[in-house]
């Protein structure tokens, strides 16, 4: 008996002792921050890069809501060397943002999928399969959490999936290219007339009446640039309708190489023509690899010379006008083409005849009439017509996707047009 | 002699065409290095046809001098423009020329003499928009008329005087000369220029492909 009320009073001072040490009424005590955590956090290689981006992934889930992230990236070990490469709201990042097509990466909006181009973060260049260590803070109001560390190595891949639908595309160009050469040694294809070019046997037949020589000014592209390759397949051409005419051409050049490039075209077209000993070492004369130098000094020649034709044709900038005008201020017949287009508007106020945009690339083929080089116009318009009824194709299911508010025909349809 | 002038030449064309081309689809750091020696090759090389270059605008002024060949005066410039700027960058070792090592020799000759000279080219060209607008202004065709009538809807909402024309003449049509501007930019002129840049891609990629699979070999002369 003595030993039960021992008991109850021990009992009662406890809870009366509990009780007096709790917290008053209506000042609940704070819950201990629950430890969060990424589900399904990974560290992985990022595809279709050269080896120098990681990719860290993880789940979204309700609790990471109002949260924001903090990645940490280290190559030394995974508990030291650690830099912050970036940091960003719950909600962003998702693998649904991630800049490549659907065909090549799975998009999941409940999915994080954040890319960490290595090097811009580590500032040094990362080796080819070293391993980096990632983790990911979690900042959620006044708490933080960090992840479990992630590893993986950043490996250089073969093959850019991203650029599937170039590839295609790229493919059905050729292969139309192939069937249509193949057919043009059969028989001849009918091409379209291009103006531009007709005019030519006119403007060097003008040139020797008067008398006067024939400008060609190749530009300012170099011989890497498909404008100049295409320039000199026309010069080719014009310079052996000169040698036949008897007339005089002259080439200023802007480019070294170009320039050596012209002289064997050139000398090559007055051997066709029959006219070897008419070919002067002075037909073609480097100018000034100086936009501006070049540009007065073709200018003062035109002046001083003052030409019967004047071809611009190849890669041109703003000495585009400054040539063409002063061409046409001594009235000669200017021809002139060239695939920069923001300089096409000034050809074609100060030019008779000008070239439009890829007529360029098919100048020297129509110009000489060989079948299997004409055919490649045939290709150019043939790829034209694909483009022109994929455009309008394209833009009436884009109407109607939108119309509908269909987003996943939207955004399947630009992705599949779009360049990566 | 065929297998020097034709054979391997068209096949060295063929197998870097090819190369360079899958260099687009491969990302490997193999593809990355491989195009780095090429224009790595390619500045080489550049470098050396500029030593062709000198030599052949040396002769050919010289030879207008020595023929006295009508301005055979402005030939003479060629060599006095070529020293005032060679001169100066061998004797100052490219030592600097004032206390606070701003500028060389070669670099006063460039700032002082040759910008000037390539800004008042450049300047020239307003000039020419203008007498090139004037002659495209003129109508003679539908189209002529048409290029008149976007220019000159540029031209006023471009000005603010043109603001107040506008207002005055097409008020009533409760469009700004901006927003008509941006249409003009906007839609049709983007889009003729999207026609434009797309025929060029496509006849950027044939014309490749006729140099890389030998079809067209003007550029190293025929059989």
């Amino acid at each position: 008996m003595k030993n039960t009320s021992i008991l109850v009073s021990a009992f009662l001072i406890l809870t009366s002792y509990s009780s007096f040490c709790a917290p008053k009424a209506g000042k609940a005590a704070a819950p201990s921050p629950i430890k969060m955590e990424l589900k399904n956090f990974e560290a992985l290689d990022f595809p279709y890069d050269k080896g120098e981006t990681g990719l860290l992934k993880w789940d979204h889930t309700e609790e990471l809501n109002d949260a924001s992230f903090s990645v940490m990236i280290s190559t030394i070990s995974e508990k030291e060397g650690w830099i912050e490469a970036d940091t960003f709201k719950a909600g962003e990042k998702t693998a649904d943002k991630v800049n490549l097509p659907f065909w090549a990466f799975k998009k999941d909006k409940n999915k994080y999928a954040v890319p960490v181009e290595l090097n811009n973060v580590l500032s040094s260049e990362i080796k080819q399969d070293v391993p980096f260590f990632a983790k990911v803070k979690i900042i959620k109001g006044k708490n933080s959490f960090e992840s479990q560390t992630a590893s993986a190595a950043a490996r250089g891949n073969w093959f850019r999936a991203d650029r599937l639908n170039n590839l295609l595309l790229f493919l059905f160009v050729s292969i139309v290219f192939f069937i249509i050469v193949s057919h043009a040694k059969k028989k001849s294809l009918f091409i379209r007339r291009i103006a531009g070019l007709d005019a030519i046997d006119e403007a060097i037949g003008r040139a020797t009446e008067m008398g006067k020589p024939i400008f060609y000014v190749p530009g300012i592209g170099v011989m890497s640039q498909i404008s100049t390759i295409a320039s000199t397949f026309v010069l080719g051409e014009v310079a052996k309708k000169v040698a036949q005419y008897d007339s005089y051409i002259k080439v200023p050049h802007y480019d070294p190489i170009v320039m050596t490039v012209s002289k064997e075209i050139v000398k090559q077209a007055y051997t066709e023509a029959e006219r070897p000993d008419s070919y002067k070492e002075d037909i073609n004369v480097f100018i000034s690899h100086d936009q501006f130098s070049y540009a007065a000094n073709v200018d003062g020649m035109i002046s001083r010379e003052k030409p019967a034709a004047c071809f611009y044709i190849g890669y041109f900038m703003a000495e585009s006008l400054l040539l063409a005008e002063v061409g046409a201020s001594i009235g000669a017949i200017q021809i002139a083409g060239t695939d920069v287009d923001h300089q096409l508007p000034f050809f074609f106020t100060a030019c008779d005849y000008p070239l439009l945009g890829e007529e360029l690339y098919a100048a020297g083929a129509y110009l000489s009439k060989e079948p299997m080089l004409v055919s490649a116009l045939k290709v150019q318009d043939f790829g034209k017509l694909v483009f022109m009824i994929s455009v309008a194709l394209f833009s009436l299911l884009l109407i109607i996707g939108s119309k509908m508010n269909w987003q996943g025909l939207s955004s399947t349809l630009t992705e599949i047009l779009k360049v990566y | 002699m065929k297998l020097f002038k034709k054979n391997i030449p068209l096949a060295i064309v063929l197998v870097f065409g090819l190369v360079s081309l899958a260099s687009y689809y491969v990302p490997n750091r193999m593809s990355e290095d491989y195009l780095e020696v090429m224009n790595a090759w390619e500045n080489i090389v550049s470098a050396f046809g500029f030593f062709l270059g000198l030599i052949s605008l040396f002769y050919a002024h010289y030879m207008k001098i020595r023929k006295k060949a009508d301005g055979w005066g402005y030939s003479l410039f060629v060599y006095i423009g070529f020293l005032m700027m060679v001169i100066p960058a061998i004797i100052s070792h490219g030592k600097q020329l004032n206390p606070d090592a701003s500028l060389t020799w070669l670099g006063w000759a460039f700032r002082y003499l040759y910008n000037p000279l390539s800004a008042t080219m450049f300047s020239i060209l307003a000039f020419y928009i203008i007498s090139t607008a004037y002659r495209s202004f003129r109508i003679k065709s539908l189209q002529a008329f048409v290029l008149f009538v976007a220019a000159f809807v540029l031209i006023l909402g471009r000005i603010p005087v043109g603001q107040m024309i506008w207002d005055w003449a097409l008020g009533f049509t409760k469009v700004t000369a901006g927003e008509a501007i941006d249409w003009i930019i906007g839609v049709p002129s983007t889009a003729g220029k999207r026609g434009i840049m797309i025929g060029v891609a496509i006849g950027a990629v044939v014309t490749s492909l006729k140099i890389i699979f030998g079809i067209e070999r003007q550029y190293m002369g025929k059989d």
